[in-house]
């Protein structure tokens, strides 16, 4: 099985190669055979993948140690969800299933398109294919084939890093590798817009599905990497502007900034250059992400490899893409000529442009403090770093510009809007939110990040509940219905538009719970059985944490000390909650879980900091009881992941057909079937 | 309203961000050093005791001992090319969890009057932990 993985990948890398040459020269040539056995090589190169992707699982699975990537990243005692998770748990793993990932959407793309949209197909073929057969040579000749053996087999494999040993771990890098992969796709449409030169908006039209379903995950896997940073010790936090984290939210601040700009060109013609850029640099950013996380480039807390063999390969492929992508653009510039012009600074589109430049300009500051070691090592031989107070100081303004953006532009006028259009949409949602901020400073809060975040989070969740009571009103008024199934319909009339007003109150929460971030409380104390810990709430009431005492227990593959609290809120008991230390034998690394107790306002978050007396413990002496713990109260914490599931739903709203575009899909496909498209699906 | 006046909003934006940053890196920046490099400024120069500094370096092998109170941990940390340049560093937090007496860690904070290295910050680099060298493995390896 294992064996057949190896073979597939090599004979994966000719197909590709083939495929890649096939769809440009069957495209240029407009020879619909060769089209048509580019696109079959793409289904091939899948399924080669997917074999590649098994065997180095079944190699996992069945303790292979003979394989060096194994061996480092596994032992017989592993559980079995980690040894499936090895996949993407080092660099030469993860490069085969970002590949496989690839291979799967492209797939999915020539399926969906093998009657359709004929014009596109060769061009989206031939850069698929060249991008998948990149990633095969790397993997193939780079030296980071998974399946390179050790020439002899040792008795048990080094183990996988007790930090990696989550739950997170099965689900936070699949679900982001799933958002770099998807944006992949959106890519190929636009290069083959450029290559075929038909660059109205139809591109656009096709991928919007695609840029949504990247973005959906990318969020998700940005959040559920937060989710994880937090459960773990030594990861700083949800967010600690780690470069491995910057990595991963650099594609998502240019594909939400994409996301918006294609609004423009759908509706007034813009922005087309733009669009094509932004579509190149989100590209670039997953690759960049993918390869930053894997390479080691830069020091981080989460980089899980030291390999940088590969990084000057990968810095020659992006910047081929990106001179390739920039002729192309340049090229083709009057064909991409904009048909309209912004006619007023206070217009939607000119609220979306300024989104657009905002986000551009935080993913630039990020990138450049991200890279500032290596920069000004570079340029002065004196290597500058910068930390979280840098991104802090540069993001908090940043973010409260692109806050206030959620709520002005879904209702600001498009064109030019008039006095008329401002004072209805924006006079009642301006009073809430300054009446909320003069609400928190006559309860005491004097910072003006947090004042000001609060205040135009009220702004934007009063725009967005107008909007919605209006649209829910006037429907049920026109067409006589309840306001339960007005509200389903209207929603389900535009699911793009109001998914999308949904997406937008999920953020809000988002930065709120950031702004939570102010008021976090910190105690630290030894404990004896029987003592307690008192912390004070930012909400009024005392948590009083009862020390019950320490037990240790063997597992299969660590041994483990918990220690036991119950919880008292202003005297009152209101549940228990624990705290342990794990030592990893294979890798001989102790790890720190933190106790963590949820309430829709904040968690109580108790670290287990230090223990008196492993050894005391597990011989049960009653005298070897004495812990440290450090007890942390986190407003608002649990709104992130509260605004994670709202982002979910909207997503999945927006993403979902509806009903008319199924049918007008349908229609289309039968315009499609006109003279000038190409032979592929004749000859089909 | 021609194009042309959009792109003066264009560029003031831009002139925004270039500006935060700019401020940002200038408030924020520190030097990123080792501790060879270290004690070689601070020789120079005596005021750079107070300066605040990133450093990176190993921990000296045995070294380590906890404080007379919880959270404080001190040990030496030595300059990985120059083994023999070594300080002593007195960090008052939680350690993380890869912190051992052989780790590569990177430290933040000022190198006292007292020349002790007070650390704000302590992260470990693990890069052995992460990903095993084969060569660790032949120890234990048996014939194929």
């Amino acid at each position: 099985m294992t064996a057949l993985g190896e073979f597939a990948l090599w004979i994966a890398l000719p197909i590709a190669f083939w495929g890649m040459v096939m769809g440009f020269v069957g495209g240029y040539h407009k020879r619909g055979e060769l089209v048509l056995s580019g696109e079959r090589s793409v289904h091939v190169v899948f399924i080669l993948l997917v074999l590649a992707s098994l065997g180095i699982i079944n190699a996992f699975l069945t303790d292979q140690f003979q394989y060096w990537y194994v061996a480092g990243y596994s032992n017989r005692d592993l559980d079995t969800y980690f040894k499936i998770s090895g996949l993407w748990a080092g660099q030469r793993g993860s490069l085969v299933f970002w590949a496989v990932l690839v291979a799967f959407f492209a797939s999915i793309t020539v399926f969906q398109n093998r009657n359709r949209n004929r014009e596109f197909m060769p061009y989206v073929v031939g850069v698929l294919q060249g991008i998948l057969g990149f990633f095969l040579v790397v993997l193939l000749f780079a030296k980071v084939n998974p399946f390179e053996q050790l020439g002899f087999v040792p008795a048990d494999g080094q183990g996988l890093n007790p930090q990696l040993q989550n739950y997170w771990m099965t689900i936070h890098p699949p679900v982001l590798y799933l958002g770099f992969t998807a944006f992949t796709i959106p890519f190929a449409f636009a290069m083959a817009a450029l290559l075929s030169g038909r660059l109205d908006s139809r591109w656009i039209v096709l991928t919007r599905r695609w840029t949504l379903l990247s973005w959906f995950f990318l969020t998700n896997g940005v959040i559920f990497g937060m989710r994880w940073a937090y459960e773990e010790l030594g990861w700083g936090g949800y967010w600690f502007w780690d470069p491995v984290e910057n990595a991963s939210l650099l594609p998502w601040l240019t594909a939400t900034a994409f996301l918006h700009s294609v609004m423009i060109q759908e509706n007034r013609g813009m922005l087309k250059v733009w669009n094509m850029s932004l579509v190149l640099l989100t590209f670039l950013l997953t690759i960049f992400a993918t390869f930053l996380t894997r390479s080691g480039l830069i020091e981080s807390v989460h980089t899980f490899a030291q390999n940088t063999s590969i990084a000057f390969i990968f810095l020659v492929f992006m910047g081929s893409l990106f001179v390739a992508a920039v002729i192309l653009i340049v090229y083709r510039l009057p064909a991409l000529r904009s048909e309209n012009q912004i006619e007023s600074f206070v217009s939607r589109e000119a609220a979306f442009l300024l989104n657009n430049l905002v986000l551009l300009g935080a993913a630039f500051a990020i990138l450049w403090g991200t890279m500032f070691p290596l920069v000004s090592e570079a340029f002065t031989g004196q290597s500058i770093a910068v930390g979280p107070p840098f991104f802090n100081r540069v993001n908090l303004p940043i973010g409260l510009v692109l806050l206030a953006l959620t709520g002005i532009g879904p209702v600001i006028a498009w064109r030019r809007a008039t006095g008329r259009n401002l004072t209805r949409n924006f006079a009642m949602p301006l009073g809430v939110g300054a009446a909320v901020s003069i609400a928190f400073i006559s309860l005491g809060v004097r910072d003006g990040y947090v004042l000001a975040t609060f205040g135009l989070s009220a702004f934007v969740l009063a725009i967005v509940a107008v909007e919605f009571w209006k649209g829910t009103q006037a429907r049920a008024r026109i067409e006589g219905e309840g306001y339960a199934t007005a509200f389903i319909h209207l929603v389900g009339r535009n699911r793009r538009r109001w998914g999308g007003y949904i997406v937008h109150v999920g953020i809000v929460l988002i930065f709120t719970a950031f702004a939570g971030r102010a008021f976090e409380v910190e105690v630290r104390k030894a404990l004896n059985p029987g003592e307690t810990v008192s912390v004070a709430s930012p909400f009024g009431h005392v948590y009083t944490l009862i020390y019950e005492g320490i037990s240790s227990s063997r597992e299969q593959n660590f041994d483990r000390w918990v220690a036991l609290m119950t919880v008292e809120r202003n005297g009152s008991p209101v549940g228990s909650m624990s705290t342990e230390r794990r030592f990893y034998r294979v890798n001989r690394q102790m790890v720190t879980e933190v106790g963590i107790r949820s309430t829709p306002m904040e968690d109580l978050y108790v670290i287990l900091a230090d223990v008196e007396d492993f050894d005391g413990i597990v011989a049960n002496d009653p005298d070897a009881q004495r812990i440290v713990v450090q007890v942390m109260v986190n407003p608002l914490v649990p709104w992130i992941w509260y605004g994670g599931v709202i982002i979910t739903i909207g997503s999945l709203i927006a993403l979902w057909p509806a009903a008319e575009v199924v049918r007008r899909r349908r229609v289309l496909a039968v315009e499609e079937e006109s003279p000038e498209a190409l032979a592929g699906a004749a000859s089909a | 309203m021609k194009n042309g006046r959009f792109y003066v909003g264009l560029v003031g934006v831009a002139l925004v961000v270039t500006y935060l940053v700019w401020t940002g890196i200038s408030d924020s920046m520190v030097y990123y050093l080792t501790p060879a490099e270290l004690l070689a400024k601070v020789e120079q120069d005596r005021s750079f005791h107070g300066v605040g500094v990133k450093v990176s370096g190993k921990v000296v092998s045995g070294s380590y001992h906890k404080g007379d109170e919880d959270f404080v941990h001190l040990f030496q940390v030595h300059d990985i090319e120059h083994p023999d340049v070594a300080f002593p560093v007195v960090y008052r937090n939680v350690l993380p969890d890869t912190f051992t007496d052989d780790t590569e860690v990177v430290l933040e904070g000022r190198y006292g009057e007292d020349g002790v290295f007070h650390a704000k910050t302590l992260l470990t680099k693990c890069g052995s932990r992460y990903e095993a060298a084969p060569a660790d493995l032949a120890g234990q390896g048996t014939a194929e």
